[in-house]
């Protein structure tokens, strides 16, 4: 079914971004890290906390709610909601913080997600979640060993390689790319090199996915500040402009996408559809991307169905150069999931839109005002000259994703 | 409510209100492999719900099928994560494509179950043989006097279509 385009192309801007130290211990409450990462958004927007009244979180039972993280930063509401979900959320979140302005119903949205993902709740599904009594649908997986998102994933991508002949090596550029990437970035809690080997020679953890192409596990709280582009033009920083959103978009059968093939497809394939005519451009036109990569193919399988290459040419895109700092269209300068830390995909928005302004938080000496190197070399820059769109491809399974269109 | 059933160190848990899985699992236990069928279209879905897919009919009944199939995709998990698995690690998940209603009602359409790839005995079945490709068979794994699992065994018919796994 067309989804016909509402006409709301650079009307809104993220305005204000901000997150918490990545870690492995954060030693304290999400409620604790979402008031940091929120005040800092507040902060970099050259914002009052009196000037946001709409909130919007995403979290799955691992989280503070809204009306407590509010409270503490003296926010009165005049919309929130709490979502329950985890990757593809927050694309989608921004499309709902622009119906939600546009509805009058609030002016600015703040969006946060706050994780203790590895101290509290792991993400990987060990410890009190695999512990879960399985009933309901989970009947149909969970009793055959098949709980963990890797464990959810790795059919889609074993097809993948079976009808297209993709290999480990290739997709291991991945995690190639978003290491090299990570060594630019100071906040990175891996910033190590590592080679197509590395990769390839690490553990098996489920087969076809080895230890280095699975994202990292992490706590940290992260936030956007989504207002009008009017608003925007007195704020404190360079408006990022909204060109494009598509929010959990999905395959068929999204109880049991296996009923629905090919699995190797995911759902960028509906959700291209949507975002590309309201944006009013291609993926030739973009000069960023950040493909979630909860896994290295991850990454792949949405920038192909996207149409970054041919159905099929995944592995040869990904291994190609392209997605490396310094080639065509870069992926994932941060590091973002597998390098940086995990967010559930609000990082990789963050990133974007740093990039947008030209303010990448590297190791160049000026990078916050906006003054870099384009020194590729471990330790130095990570900012993309001249860039001016960026999409971002949320995940959140085979079957579900998100898309966000910006240019500056 | 019937006990839980523990298996692997988890807590199947089957209410009596179990409006889509408790008929399923007694039908398995009884070793049968059944599917809900629509009563105005015919197509028949997995896993069990209360309304066709395809024509939004409220109307099924459950459906024996034969259990016969072909793995369409698989995982071999080294590293389990549930504890109740790492005494049987490595184990193959396998998704298996059943024989009825394939590429029906769309080309990319199939009854597909997920389950294990078992030995007669249900332990795993050795990674060199777990193959797209190839042909299975059901075999109900009996856990409790209201519940059996469908697992899935190699047979020695020939291969359906192009034989492959992950090369080494």
């Amino acid at each position: 079914m067309l989804v016909q385009s509402r006409g709301l192309r650079d009307k809104y801007c993220i305005v204000g971004v901000g997150e918490t130290e990545y870690s492995r211990a954060s030693g304290r409450t999400t409620r604790a890290m979402a008031v940091e990462a929120i005040r800092k958004a507040i902060l970099d927007a050259g914002l009052k906390a009196a000037d946001v009244d709409g909130m919007l979180d995403y979290q799955g039972g691992d989280s503070t709610l809204a009306n407590s993280v509010a409270s503490d930063l003296g926010i009165r509401f005049n919309f929130y909601m709490d979502v329950m979900g985890g990757g593809s959320s927050t694309e989608a979140l921004v499309g709902l913080a622009m119906g939600a302005i546009e509805a009058g119903m609030c002016n600015t949205v703040a969006i946060y997600r706050s994780m203790n993902g590895y101290s509290e709740f792991r993400i990987g599904g060990t410890g009190a979640r695999a512990a879960q009594p399985v009933r309901g649908l989970d009947l149909a997986q969970v009793p055959y060993g098949m709980r963990s998102a890797g464990q959810n994933f790795a059919p889609t991508f074993m097809r993948h390689m079976y009808e297209y002949g993709t290999t480990s090596e290739q997709v291991a550029h991945v995690r190639v790319a978003h290491s090299k990437h990570a060594s630019q970035n100071p906040k990175a809690l891996m910033k190590q090199r590592v080679t197509v080997q590395d990769v390839v020679n690490s553990r098996w953890v489920v087969k076809p996915l080895h230890l280095l192409d699975c994202c990292l596990e992490t706590d940290n709280a992260t936030c956007i500040i989504v207002t009008s582009a009017e608003r925007a033009r007195n704020l404190r920083q360079r408006p990022v402009h909204i060109m494009g959103v598509a929010g959990r978009v999905s395959k068929p059968r999204l109880d049991f996408h296996w009923a629905h093939g090919p699995i190797s497809r995911v759902a960028g394939y509906y959700a291209k559809d949507i975002i590309f005519p309201q944006a009013g451009l291609g993926p030739e036109d973009v000069h960023i991307t950040g493909s979630y990569d909860a896994f290295t193919f991850t990454t792949m399988l949405q920038l192909e169905e996207y149409g970054f290459c041919k159905k099929g040419e995944g592995g040869a895109y990904v291994s190609s150069g392209i997605i490396e700092l310094g080639g065509k269209r870069p992926n994932n300068t941060s590091g973002s999931h597998l390098c940086e830390g995990y967010t559930h995909g609000m990082s990789m928005v963050i990133e974007n839109v740093r990039q947008l302004r030209g303010t990448v938080d590297d190791y160049c000496p000026r990078a916050a005002e906006g003054v870099h190197t384009y020194d590729y070399s471990p330790g130095h820059c990570r900012q993309v000259k001249n860039a001016e769109i960026t999409m971002n491809l949320g995940w959140a399974m085979p079957a579900t994703g998100s898309a966000l269109i910006m240019r500056h | 409510m019937p006990q839980p059933v523990q298996y692997r160190g988890m807590a199947l848990i089957v209410p009596d209100n179990d409006s889509e899985w408790k008929e399923f699992y007694a039908h398995a236990r009884a070793h049968r492999l059944v599917v809900r069928k629509c009563k105005a279209c015919g197509l028949m879905r997995y896993p069990p719900t209360h309304a066709c897919p395809w024509c939004m009919e409220l109307g099924w009944t459950w459906h024996e099928v034969s259990g016969r199939g072909t793995i369409y995709s698989y995982e071999m998990v080294m590293h389990a994560i549930q504890p109740g698995f790492k005494e049987i690690t490595p184990y193959a998940v396998v998704l298996v494509e059943l024989d009825e209603q394939r590429g029906q009602p769309t080309p990319d359409e199939a009854l597909r179950v997920i389950a294990n790839l078992v030995k007669a005995d249900f332990t795993p079945e050795a990674e060199a043989n777990v193959q797209i490709g190839r042909r299975v068979r059901v075999a109900f794994q009996d856990l409790a006097d209201h519940m059996a699992l469908p697992q899935f065994t190699l047979t020695d018919e020939p291969p359906a279509g192009r034989v492959w796994r992950l090369p080494e």
